[in-house]
């Protein structure tokens, strides 16, 4: 692989697996900051 | 609020909502589409309108469906207002018009399913299988199985979607990142990686590049198709907007790039020579006859067959229990009870899915109708945003009560300037494309694939729902002067 596709990997799928993860995260820690409010 | 259903957490919501946003188009449209376009270039495109048309839209359905607690009718009734019924019941007809034969497409995966495991595929005769099936009465069998599994669970209200959603989103992750382990494992497959990382800048400037990106986007993501609404008429009331929309687009998406790597780096590892023409078969090519070949030649390829059409059945079916869900909801806010409701919208799907199971070119035609029609569906969410208030719907919906993320005026110009002129260009590209296809026949309507028979069918609806409006305001859940706009 050139080092072109490496780069492009490395930025699409940091882009969109690091923002899925990141979103994830946030989520999970919003939750369990929540801590089982209910409405 | 008229829903009483509720999900019992935020994950039920989320998995449930994956679940209708992956779908085959993620596994079999994607990878095709992006091999086509260039790879990396493509790749750029489809990021950006990730951003610019899937996640604004994911914001308003999710924001439509927890203030009005209506299906799409009921919804723009409440929120837009009473005249403009003939919106909502577009977004419903054009889901519901999907899921007749999509319900085909999820019967094929089964198909293909029971053919992995019991070892019939991958066959002598390479595509034998799809030669005999498709468009035989054998796929009315897996249409109405189809179905009825998808029923089956939305028989069960919400908390059946929830239950099922927990189990099949997390096993269709795994599946797929397995395949993906597999493929990019096998010698050669660098090639596939290459060929799909590598961006030529120059074509950055091509515009059919960016159309091919967006269509990826309001295809494959559900946004703009009423199913995030229907879904989000059952979240809690202090439940988040923002955050979900943006996880949702992304872990849609990530499914998408999963999908891209297995695909063709089992392609370019196994048959570097075909790859133009594998990639060129279309959706079915591919995977109903191109896939099975693959696997075939790969070490414990029956396996990895086997996962391969599981997790497109998944895929399939969780999207297809979502469109059931939204035809449901329509005729529970009319007065249906759920088990009535879902009777009826069962055999509706039964009979006018069993053209498309019978003859592919009416699939074909379906497909391209309706298809299209999503684009006109997302322009009509940002019409009733406009109409609603796009200001008003960021303040007080989704930068409301539980909102974990806080959503910038960035949002309202995309709504109300981007994604108009998105939705417009791509269904005028769309048609005049079809002017390449069939020069002759471009405005027959009797010609399949032709910009006439979008026009005659999208013609026909649209003055159908039209002259209906006042009825379906009545019948739309809403009730008599209790709009908001």
């Amino acid at each position: 692989m050139s080092a072109l596709a490496v780069v492009m990997m490395v930025v699409i799928c940091g882009t969109i697996w690091g923002g899925f993860a990141t979103l994830l995260a946030r989520a999970l820690m919003r939750e369990r900051g929540k801590g089982g409010e209910g409405d | 609020m008229s829903a009483k259903e509720h999900f019992g957490s935020r994950w039920g919501l989320v998995l449930a909502t994956l679940g209708m946003a992956v779908g085959t188009g993620n596994i079999w449209r994607f990878p095709r589409i992006a091999a086509a376009d260039g790879g990396g270039t493509f790749l750029v495109a489809w990021v950006v309108f990730l951003l610019l048309w899937s996640v604004p839209l994911m914001i308003v359905e999710f924001a439509f469906g927890k203030r009005a607690r209506l299906g799409t009718v009921g919804a723009f009734v409440r929120l837009v207002g009473r005249k403009y019924a003939w919106m909502g019941a577009w977004v419903a007809l054009c889901a519901s018009a999907i899921m007749f034969y999509y319900s085909v497409v999820s019967g094929w995966c089964l198909r293909y399913l029971f053919g992995a495991v019991t070892g019939e595929l991958p066959g002598a005769e390479p595509g034998a299988l799809w030669e005999s099936f498709g468009g035989s009465p054998a796929a009315l069998v897996t249409h109405a199985l189809a179905l009825g599994l998808a029923v089956g669970v939305v028989w069960f209200g919400v908390r059946g979607i929830e239950r099922v959603a927990k189990v099949l989103i997390p096993l269709l992750f795994v599946l797929v990142v397995v395949l993906a382990v597999r493929a990019v494992t096998l010698p050669g497959a660098e090639a596939g990686l290459s060929f799909l990382f590598t961006p030529d800048w120059k074509a950055l400037a091509d515009v059919h590049i960016w159309l091919d990106a967006l269509t990826q986007n309001a295809w494959d993501t559900g946004a703009g198709w009423g199913l995030i609404l229907t879904y989000a008429i059952y979240m809690k009331v202090r439940e988040d907007v923002p955050l979900n929309a943006f996880l949702i687009g992304f872990g849609n998406n990530s499914m998408s790039l999963l999908a891209g790597i297995m695909v063709l780096s089992t392609v370019f590892a196994i048959q570097p020579d075909a790859q133009q023409q594998i990639v060129g078969a279309g959706n079915e090519g591919l995977t109903f006859i191109w896939m099975p070949q693959l696997f075939a030649h790969m070490p414990a390829g029956r396996l990895f067959m086997v996962f391969f059409f599981l997790a497109l059945s998944f895929a399939a079916l969780t999207s297809l229990i979502s469109m059931v869900e939204l035809a449901t909801r329509v005729l529970m806010d009319a007065g249906f009870a759920r088990h009535r409701a879902v009777v009826v919208v069962a055999l509706g799907a039964l009979v006018f899915g069993a053209p498309s199971a019978l003859s592919m070119p009416f699939f074909r035609n379906q497909d391209w109708v309706w298809g299209v029609g999503l684009m006109l569906s997302g322009l009509l969410f940002a019409v009733g945003a406009a109409k609603f208030g796009v200001e008003r719907l960021r303040r007080e919906v989704v930068n409301g009560p539980g909102a974990d993320l806080v959503i910038g005026r960035w949002w309202n110009f995309i709504l109300l300037v981007l994604v108009p002129v998105e939705a417009v260009v791509l269904m005028v590209w769309w048609l005049w494309q079809a002017r390449g296809w069939d020069p002759a026949g471009w405005l027959n309507p009797l010609s399949p694939e032709s910009a006439g028979t979008v026009l005659a069918q999208w013609g026909v609806a649209l003055v159908a729902l039209l002259a209906a409006n006042r009825w379906l305001a009545r019948r739309s859940g809403a009730g008599a002067g209790e709009e908001e706009s």
